[in-house]
C-alpha cells in the first residue's frame, strides 16, 4: 500500500481486482481542505477511464509493473501482435488497450511494455519520434493561398500538420504526445 | 520571471498598495515569525528555533498569513489595514500555483461584511484590469453560490445532504470513490472530493467568479448565516484558480473558542507540527472584537492572471521548485 500524494503517471493501482494505470496525476490544494491529488485512471483491458480525487495521505494498493522489451510485428483490427525479445515467443494486445497508440507505434521498432502478471498496461512511447513522410502532396510554387502549412501522412498512418516545404520521402520529428510536428530530420 | 516581468509585477503591487492608501486604509507590517497560531487543521506550518542564552531555546512559527496579528491591530482600534508582505505554507507540491513562500494580500474593513468585501474587490480589479489592458478581468464578476454550483455541475443538493452517509450515496451515484481506501468518511473530505473532481473543473472560466455562501460544515471563522447550512464566505476563482478568500469575520467568542478546541484536536491527530495555539488572540473576542469583513488575495497569483503567465514560477525569483522540483 501507498500514499496517494506518491502516485506518479504510469504507475499502476488495484481496484477492484482490477489494473487501472495513471494517466494524469494533479496535486489539488483547496482552501480550507486538506492536500488532495486528482487522477484520470485507466483500466487497459476495457479502456474504462475513472477520475478519482483522493486525500494525499489515503493508502492505495499499488501493483508492481515490470518493463519488458518488445518488438512490435504489426496489427490487423483487432489486435496488435508483439514479440517478446527475451523469450521470442509472440503475443496478442488488444487494439483497444493501447487505442491512443495506435499511429504512433512502428512496425519492427523496440518498444518497452508495463506488463503486470503477464497482463500488458501500458507502451512507453519515446517523448518524440523520427517518422517517414509517405503521403504528401507537393506544394505547388508560389502558392501561398493555402498557407504556411500542410497535412501529410507517416509511415503508421498518424496524419500531421507539417510546414508545407516537407516532402513525400522526407523524414520528420513528432511529439508523440501532441501529435505535433517539431522540425524536419536530415538523414 | 524576467526583469520586465518583475516590472509589471511592481506596478501591480503598487497600485494595490496605492487603492488602499487612497481609500484610507492604515497600511501595516506585522511579524512572520510567531510563538502561537491559529490553528488550522489542514494547513502545515514552518517551525523554527528561537535560541538565546538568557531564554533557552523556543519554538517558533511562520505564519500561514496575517491574520493572526491583524485582527489584534483591529482588536485595538487600528481601523481599516491592509498588508503586503509573506506568507508561508510548508506544502506537499510546488510549482503551477503553490510556492511553499507566497505574497498575500490581506485588508480588514471594519463595519462591513463580505458582500461590502466584494464590491471593494470588484473596484480594485476595476483598476487593475484597466492598467494591465486585460478588460475581461474587469468588474462586475460573475456570482454563483456553492449550493447553486454543485446543483448544476454534480446534480447535488448539498442543502439536503447534509449527513456523511447521504453525501456518500451521491458519491457512489457518480461513479466516484472506486477506489478502496481507509479514509474515515467524513463530510468535509466528501464535499472536497466531489468539489475538485465535478464542480470547480467545470466553473466558468471566462470571466472572475465569486463563489459565495460555502458550507458550514467546512469550519472557519466566517460568519454563519441564521437558519441556514451556511457561512458568510466567497472565494474569488480567475481563470480557475482560487485566488481570494474572504469572510464576514465571526465574533462570537465561544464560536471562535470552539473552532480553536475542534481544529486543534485535528492537528494533533494529524499534523507533523502543532504550533501552540494563540490565547492572547482568543482573548480579543472576549473583549469585545469589531464587525468587520478580512480579504486574503495571493499577489502571486493576481500577477499571473493579470499578465497570462500561467505558472507561478514565472511571476516570482528563485521559486522553491528550482531547488527541489516541481
Amino acid at each position: 500500500m501507498v500514499r496517494a500524494g506518491s502516485l506518479e503517471k504510469g504507475m499502476a493501482i488495484l481496484i477492484k481486482g482490477e489494473p487501472y494505470v495513471i494517466v494524469e496525476r494533479e496535486f489539488v490544494n483547496p482552501g480550507k481542505g486538506s492536500a488532495f491529488v486528482r487522477t484520470k485512471l485507466k483500466n487497459p483491458t476495457s479502456g474504462q477511464v475513472l477520475r478519482e480525487t483522493m486525500k494525499t495521505q489515503d493508502q492505495v494498493e499499488e501493483i508492481v509493473v515490470e518493463d519488458n522489451d518488445c518488438q512490435y510485428l504489426y496489427a490487423d483490427d483487432e489486435n496488435y501482435h508483439f514479440m517478446d525479445l527475451d523469450t521470442y515467443e509472440q503475443f496478442e494486445v488488444p487494439v483497444k488497450t493501447f487505442e491512443d497508440y495506435r499511429y504512433l507505434v512502428k512496425e519492427g521498432e523496440t518498444y518497452t511494455l508495463v506488463m503486470w502478471e503477464h497482463r500488458p498496461l501500458d507502451i512507453k512511447i519515446p517523448y518524440k519520434v523520427v517518422y517517414v513522410v509517405t503521403k504528401a502532396e507537393d506544394a505547388v510554387k508560389g502558392d501561398t493561398v493555402t498557407g504556411a502549412t500542410k497535412i501529410v501522412e507517416v509511415e503508421t498512418g498518424l496524419k500531421v500538420k507539417v510546414p508545407i516545404f516537407i516532402k513525400e520521402g522526407e523524414k520528420i520529428l513528432v511529439n508523440t504526445e501532441t501529435k505535433e510536428y517539431v522540425e524536419r530530420v536530415n538523414s | 520571471m524576467d526583469f520586465q516581468l518583475a516590472r509589471e509585477r511592481g506596478k501591480i503591487i503598487n497600485s494595490v498598495r496605492g487603492f488602499f492608501i487612497d481609500r484610507e486604509y492604515l497600511e501595516v507590517d506585522t511579524p512572520v515569525l510567531s510563538a502561537a497560531l491559529i490553528p488550522e487543521a489542514p494547513i502545515e506550518v514552518f517551525e523554527t528555533i528561537l535560541r538565546s542564552d538568557r531564554l533557552g531555546s523556543r519554538s517558533f512559527y511562520m505564519v500561514p498569513s496575517p491574520e493572526v496579528h491583524m485582527k489584534k491591530l483591529l482588536a485595538a482600534g487600528s481601523g481599516n489595514i491592509f498588508q503586503i508582505g509573506k506568507s508561508f505554507r510548508n506544502l506537499e507540491q510546488t510549482g503551477r500555483q503553490h510556492n511553499p513562500e507566497f505574497t498575500m494580500l490581506e485588508w480588514y474593513t471594519v463595519e462591513a461584511d463580505y458582500m461590502q468585501s466584494a464590491e471593494l474587490t470588484e473596484e480594485l480589479f476595476g483598476v487593475l484590469a484597466k492598467q494591465a489592458g486585460r478588460p475581461e478581468l474587469s468588474p462586475p464578476f460573475r456570482r454563483l453560490s456553492v449550493q447553486e454550483a454543485f446543483m448544476e455541475f454534480s446534480g447535488i443538493d448539498l442543502e439536503k445532504t447534509q449527513s456523511p452517509r447521504q453525501l456518500v450515496e451521491e458519491c457512489e451515484r457518480l461513479g466516484m470513490l472506486q477506489v478502496p481506501t481507509d479514509s474515515r468518511m467524513n463530510w468535509e473530505d466528501l464535499y472536497h472530493r466531489i468539489f475538485l473532481t465535478w464542480v470547480e473543473p467545470r466553473l466558468p472560466a471566462d470571466i472572475p467568479l465569486l463563489l459565495y455562501d460555502y458550507p458550514r460544515r467546512i469550519p472557519c471563522l466566517a460568519r454563519d448565516i441564521p437558519g441556514t447550512p451556511w457561512k458568510e464566505r466567497w472565494e474569488l476563482y480567475i481563470d480557475g484558480i482560487e485566488i481570494a478568500n474572504c469572510y464576514s469575520e465571526e465574533t462570537d467568542p465561544a464560536r471562535v473558542e470552539d473552532f480553536f478546541i475542534r481544529e486543534n484536536a485535528k492537528k494533533i491527530a494529524s499534523s507533523a507540527v502543532v504550533p501552540d495555539m494563540d490565547q492572547e488572540f482568543l482573548n480579543i473576542f472576549h473583549q469585545g472584537y469589531p464587525r468587520s469583513s478580512g480579504v486574503a488575495l495571493g499577489i502571486d497569483r493576481l500577477v499571473m492572471a493579470l499578465t497570462g503567465v500561467k505558472s507561478i514560477e514565472g511571476v516570482i525569483f528563485f521559486p522553491i521548485s528550482d531547488i527541489v522540483g516541481g
